[in-house]
């Protein structure tokens, strides 16, 4: 995890006290650098990010480096404390969870279910089995009474760490009822919780201290305090909640641009030729078979694989072509840009084509010099090795934080094809009539309410769309679900399938509804970027319009507010007929009134899906 | 008094005090601040701070500046 990479738009004194702080693990430096980063503007900062944490033990020690560690997301990060080890108390009553952008509840063995640590003094194996169970129901019951009174907050559960004190350690293991065992079957029963509900996510604690080990721990500063983390055990634990709660803040980077030569294999095909090239399952071969393994899997979750490399494309073919040991095929590469331009010249073309901002881009490469130039030319590309090892390589793809997502969606998944479909496209679209191609991509579009069942990839969109969106409002699943719960709002999604499969949800409108004169505001309206160009706007704003014509409204109004990166969509109202009110650097306000019903595109077939909004 | 300006500072530092508190002045009635949960914190920081591990009896002799030097004194550890 790249805590400097988190940072790189604080200002250097900041900067270097953080990694100090860090380094160190000294109180006093951790609260210096929270009071430097207390005197940077909002802007600097990044978002309000409030954190509720309930915990079965003292936290309130912890409580400087968790903020700092929260801070670096970066955000402007508040925690609030629940009285200790008062789970179901505390949740009951509701204070403060409204204003919560998350909630956390962190447990472990010494207060949930002490006496497994006690096995032969508390019933093994028929009483303590039973004592399990009740903490399992426990579990399940917490998880209830969060919904029901928090259900737009997201919730993040911790495991149970396994124990570092504790006598007989090895019998420990040795039956399903003792205190492994144990932990095991409530760890599992929360993986499951997690699997089945949306909105509840794993703070894999127990992963954690297993890889920390001893050295997190504290047993005299637990005795004094109930509080169990050596000084660096919390810089630790402060680092790996930030890392797991900021997914919630910072979308995932979406593309690997990656090199060839001395990285997908070992040797240089142009030079030392097919025979010769290092890949297999031998040293150092074995290596760089495992780079292609971790490639496969980023691919195959949605990650968009690019290739930069400078070669004649033969060359570059022939081990795809003629390697067995291969595992990545040429086609599961987005792109490729294999001749012999710079490199940064290669992935400024292939963000353009891909439709993609280049701090979407991580690049991978064995050459000192090709880094340096990427860092130098494209600063916004993230630089993912430090050297040409590739055992180093493949360590940075197994540690990286740049691709964390706590959720892969269907969607997610059927990127890539659809990415490289896209680029076949716009090949194809040159030889027909822009209608024409158009017609013949056979669009079938499904206006959808936002509701539980397309929440999740709603809320992901508003996260990440750049380009194609008018507001860039980056609402939280909560603030969604409280413009939804107002009296006369819209939300509406719309899902894609063509002649190339299914697409999923790739556009989503919402607005309110004015208490005062009955006026529709237009809140926010995107379009994901692997759309663009096949008129589902127009689509989704005519479903809009429909809607509130139906709903006697009289007027409606909306609003562009630029960003670097939204330009495409500067004169979108002016291209719908709408009427501009306002104009300012910050934003342009327009108006439709009368209400008239727009025709939404011939060559998208529009179906309605109504269901009841949630 | 014996003092060291290394552990001075640390404590400066730790509890935000102006720069020229006197070693002497440092100590837990004097310092408002230094309630049960700094104290905590306290030896949180000096036993990372100096690689050590203090024992039951040295967590109740960490009360002020003299105090704290005279047992990392007795633990090895040296300050300058």
């Amino acid at each position: 995890m790249s805590l400097v990479d988190w940072i790189e738009g604080f200002p250097e004194l900041q900067r270097k006290t953080i990694v100090e702080a860090v380094e160190t693990a000294s109180l006093a430096k951790v609260r210096r650098a929270l009071r430097l980063l207390n005197e940077l503007t909002p802007e600097q900062r990044g978002r309000p990010f409030t954190v509720e944490l309930l915990s079965t033990y003292n936290l309130e020690p912890v409580l400087p480096p968790l903020e700092l560690a929260l801070s670096c997301i970066p955000s402007q990060a508040r925690l609030q404390l629940a009285p200790l080890n008062d789970l179901e108390g505390h949740i009951t009553q509701n204070i403060g969870v409204q204003a919560c952008d998350v909630r956390v509840i962190i447990w472990r063995i010494e207060e949930l279910l002490p006496e497994a640590l006690y096995p032969f003094s508390n019933g093994f194996p028929v009483q303590l089995s039973s004592r399990t169970e009740e903490v399992v129901s426990r579990v399940h019951r917490l998880v209830r009474l969060h919904e029901a009174h928090a259900p737009a907050t997201p919730l993040f559960l911790s495991t149970i760490a396994l124990p570092i004190h504790f006598s007989n350690p090895l019998f420990a293991s040795q039956h399903a009822a003792a205190v492994c065992g144990a932990i095991a079957h409530i760890n599992g029963t929360i993986y499951d919780i997690a699997t089945q509900r949306s909105g509840v996510y794993v703070l894999d604690i127990c992963r954690w201290a297993a890889l920390e080990g001893k050295l997190h721990a504290d047993a005299l500063l637990d005795f004094v305090a109930r509080q169990p983390l050596s000084g660096r055990g919390q810089v630790g634990f402060a680092l790996f909640l930030a890392r797991c709660l900021r997914p919630l803040l910072s979308p995932a980077r979406k593309v690997l641009a990656v090199d060839l030569d001395d990285t997908l294999w070992g040797g240089v095909i142009g030079e030392d030729g097919l025979e010769n090239l290092k890949l297999g399952h031998d040293f150092p071969g074995n290596v760089h078979l495992r780079i292609q393994r971790e490639l496969l899997e980023l691919r195959n979750r949605g990650i968009l694989l690019v290739l930069l490399s400078k070669n004649n494309e033969a060359d570059a073919r022939q081990p795809f072509d003629c390697l067995p040991e291969m595992l990545l095929k040429w086609e599961d590469f987005a792109l490729r840009k294999v001749n012999w331009k710079p490199k940064h010249e290669n992935l400024r073309e292939a963000a353009q084509e891909l439709g993609l901002g280049l701090d979407s881009f991580v690049f991978v490469d064995d050459s000192d010099y090709e880094r340096e130039q990427m860092r130098q030319l494209i600063p916004e590309v993230l630089i993912l090795n430090s050297s040409s090892d590739p055992l180093h390589t493949l360590n940075c793809l197994w540690t990286t934080d740049a691709f964390d997502s706590l959720t892969v969606t269907e969607e997610d998944r059927w990127r890539h094809d659809d990415y490289r479909v896209r680029a076949s496209r716009d090949v194809q679209g040159h030889r027909h009539d822009l209608e024409e191609f158009l017609c013949s991509l056979q669009m079938e579009a499904t206006i959808e309410e936002l509701g539980s069942e397309n929440m999740e990839r709603a809320v992901a969109m508003i996260g990440k769309t750049n380009q194609f969106n008018l507001t860039t409002r980056r609402h939280s699943r909560a603030q969604v679900q409280a413009i939804l719960g107002a009296p006369g709002s819209i939300g509406l999604a719309l899902r894609l399938r063509d002649k190339f499969g299914e697409q999923g949800i790739v556009a989503i409108l919402l607005a309110t509804r004015s208490a005062q004169d009955g006026t529709l505001v237009v809140d926010s309206f995107l379009v994901s970027c692997r759309a663009l160009g096949r008129g589902v706007e127009d689509a989704l704003w005519a479903a809009l319009v429909e809607r509130a014509n139906e709903a006697g409204i009289h007027k409606v109004l909306a609003e562009y507010r630029p960003t670097p990166k939204n330009g495409i969509v500067a004169n979108l109202y002016d291209r719908f007929g709408l009427q501009r009110l306002e104009h300012s650097l910050s934003s342009t306000r327009y108006a439709l009134e009368p209400i008239e019903v727009p025709r939404p595109p011939a060559w998208i077939h529009l179906t309605q899906k109504g269901n009841a909004k949630q | 008094m014996q003092s060291s300006d290394s552990l001075r500072h640390l404590l400066v530092e730790f509890f935000d005090l102006p720069a020229n508190t006197p070693a002497e002045e440092i100590t837990q009635p004097g310092i408002s601040k230094w309630d049960s949960l700094a104290m905590v914190q306290l030896i949180t920081e000096l036993q990372n701070r100096f690689s050590i591990e203090f024992d039951l009896e040295e967590i109740q002799t960490l009360r002020s500046y003299q105090e704290i030097h005279d047992t990392l004194a007795r633990k090895g550890v040296l300050l300058v």
